[in-house]
């Protein structure tokens, strides 16, 4: 009797494991994401190459499976024209080129598309959508908060074009300025955001850093150089918010009518969440992966005042 | 006469096995995952039914069993879940590796002195995450600094670029103090030639490996298209630079023959190489076999440290003109403003030991 069962057992055995894998399969295969147009995919497609390469190497090509189930990075960039523009804009693209499924949204302060972004955008070799909107002259003031509309616009087309899509796609949204640096582990940390996270950004509110801190996994207070009473002391480059948190928040935007200079971040962050519910990153907070780096004025002194040369090039 | 009862049992055994064999065999990481998943799922599910057998009649003892088989059932769920899958790619994008090294293609060697302040990690990190993407590169970083840095040696280690860590340490009285900016004495130039002397000495001149030297400054933008262009040098290649010299950009004057002959500047157009640091890149194979050649230390006048190197190496009429006859701009002079560390106050305020 206990023989045939045995014998019975084992003859189930292979196929209930048959089974199992196959219903592993089919839970695992993600649906295929669906890719914003490639507004700035160009010839190169940055990304692909580098995978390309990466398994050419010896290293296992990353999975399709697994790669479909990692969060889309966005990061929201505002611009604006002056000289160094499209030297940041270069540096900037070299580091996300680095990062799998970032989509940029670069956002000019222009009341039209530009050609050097165009151009840019076109060759840039990375996922990228170019909106523009002009900054009205009234807020241009020193003092007042700046790229508040830029932002918005951001925000407004991934609201969009989330809306028809079916439950979105993971995704973590930060804003990243075109001057900054960015370290490539800073990419690692907020991708496994779940509602909004945050870190320390170095050189930044009069000190070498500024961070949140951390007791026991959780956001306690704000270690920062300048007004360190407000609600959320931290600067732009210090945090991210799930795309689920900017899609469930419909209405969080930056303020514009009566905001503080300095308060940007704060008003912003206290439209979708609380402290409690930050999560803390870069080994609790105790590591600086981004710097809040500005580019020198350039020293224009010896151009002449009237365009002289023979040909006109894009610098 | 095998009984028709048993080929079937074999036929029922052997099947999935075979099946299962071929699944393993078309797999990559991420079956194997869950394979590993699934047999901790058997694993559980095993001890689930040996637990079963000891209670004859399933049906009948309905309460226990079912209860068990709940708990089977959930802990399969939990087997199969994205997040574990999520979790062991992460470590995978660390630092993308630079591009594999090809034998065919001529080396670059980055030459880029460096020296400590609030802002040296930030702007080697984005030069690094530029330098990433280009095949065949090798960075030769050399260190304002008695000793090599701790901060140097943990970042180039975690970039994965083919490097050379070196450090020498510029005598005072060479050294600029705070900002004053006295063009007399250059900054970088005892770095720059302590690289092309570690070149000369590991390097054989009869060694047939070609390569290309340019040096490239921590706070510089540089294009990737750049590298491109300066890898078909023969001896020296020039190409135009952004905001130098006071002007959105300097550049070779380049005549119809594709010869420079005179530079586009305002600051000085009669130096021998009216050229920024940046601007050009030189043979390997030039550098050394005139073995003699260095930037001149003492005595240079602003401006002409570029010409003290490459007058020894070239003439004006070798130049290789590059980015379409001089008329493109590949790499700017990009200048980072010293942070405001009003804040931190005479003693210092923030924890030292955290490195940024």
């Amino acid at each position: 009797m206990k023989s045939l069962l045995f014998s019975r057992f084992l003859l189930l055995l292979p196929w209930v494991l048959i089974v199992i894998i196959v219903l592993d399969i089919d839970s695992s295969r993600a649906p295929l994401p669906a890719l914003a147009p490639r507004g700035g995919g160009g010839g190169s497609g940055g990304a692909r190459p580098a995978a390309a390469a990466a398994a050419a190497a010896g290293r296992a090509p990353p999975p399709r499976r697994p790669e479909a189930a990692l969060p889309t990075i966005y990061a929201i960039t505002p611009t604006y024209s002056r000289p160094v523009q499209k030297a940041e804009l270069t540096r900037l693209a070299n580091t996300f080129r680095q990062v799998a499924r970032l989509h940029w949204i670069l956002v000019e302060d222009a009341a039209a598309r530009s050609e050097l972004v165009s151009r840019f955008v076109a060759g840039a070799g990375l996922p990228c959508t170019h909106l523009h909107v002009p900054t009205p002259r009234r807020y241009k003031r020193p003092g007042l908060p700046r790229a508040t509309e830029q932002r918005n616009a951001g925000l407004a087309w991934l609201r969009q074009r989330h809306q028809h899509l079916p439950p979105p796609q993971p995704g973590v949204l930060f804003f990243a300025d075109d001057d900054n640096t960015y370290s490539l582990e800073l990419f690692q940390e907020m991708r496994t955001t779940r509602k909004v996270s945050v870190w320390p950004v170095g050189l930044v509110g009069g000190r070498r850093y500024e961070r949140p801190v951390v007791e026991n996994g959780k956001v306690v207070g704000w270690y920062t150089g300048w007004r360190a009473d407000r609600p959320f002391a931290i600067d732009m480059a210090g945090f991210a918010v799930s795309l689920q948190v900017i899609l469930s928040h419909p209405k969080a935007v930056f303020k514009r009518r009566g905001s503080q200079p300095g308060m940007q971040e704060s008003d912003f962050l206290k439209q979708i969440t609380t402290v409690e519910e930050l999560e803390p990153k870069a080994n609790n907070c105790t590591k600086v992966l981004v710097w809040h780096t500005r580019t020198e004025k350039v020293n224009l002194a010896n151009e002449p005042k009237h365009h002289l040369d023979t040909v006109n090039i894009e610098v | 006469m095998p009984k028709r009862r048993d080929i079937l049992a074999i036929v029922l055994i052997v099947l999935p096995w075979t099946l299962l064999i071929t699944v393993w065999h078309q797999s990559t990481i991420a079956p194997l995952l869950a394979v590993h998943k699934a047999c901790g799922c058997f694993i559980k599910l095993f001890i689930l039914s040996t637990q079963l057998q000891h209670y004859p009649g399933l049906s009948d003892d309905g309460g226990d069993s079912r209860r068990d088989l709940a708990a089977g059932l959930d802990s399969k769920e939990y087997c199969l879940s994205d997040r574990d899958i999520v979790e062991v790619v992460r470590t995978e994008y660390v630092y993308t590796r630079p591009p594999p090294w090809s034998d065919t293609l001529p080396t670059i060697h980055v030459i880029t002195p460096t020296y400590s302040r609030p802002v040296q990690k930030a702007e080697l990190t984005r030069l690094a995450n530029t330098l990433l993407h280009v095949p065949n590169l090798h960075w030769i970083l050399v260190e304002d600094s008695q000793r090599r840095t701790p901060l140097i040696t943990r970042l180039l280690r975690d970039t994965g670029l083919n490097y050379t860590h070196l450090n020498v340490e510029t005598p005072r009285n060479y050294k600029l103090r705070g900002d004053m900016r006295d063009p007399r004495i250059p900054r970088g130039t005892m770095q720059r030639n302590l690289a092309l002397r570690w070149l000369r000495e590991t390097f054989n001149k009869n060694n047939s490996q070609p390569g290309i030297v340019y040096f490239a400054d921590d706070d510089n933008t540089y294009s990737l298209e750049l590298f491109e262009e300066m890898r078909s040098t023969r001896k020296v290649s020039v190409w135009p630079v952004a905001f130098v010299g006071g002007l959105r950009y300097e550049s070779p004057k380049v005549n119809a023959a594709g010869k420079v002959y005179g530079w586009k500047t305002v600051f000085d157009p009669h130096r021998p190489f009216a050229i920024d640091m940046a601007g050009f890149a030189v043979n390997l194979r030039l550098i050394l076999q005139r073995s003699q050649a260095y930037f001149k230390l003492r005595g240079v006048k602003g401006g002409y440290q570029e010409s003290s190197l490459l007058r020894e190496l070239v003439t004006l009429s070798d130049l290789e003109p590059k980015a379409a006859n001089c008329t493109k701009i590949l790499v700017w002079h990009t200048r980072t403003e010293k942070p405001v560390l009003v804040n931190e106050g005479k003693k210092g305020f923030t924890d030292p030991n955290v490195e940024i």
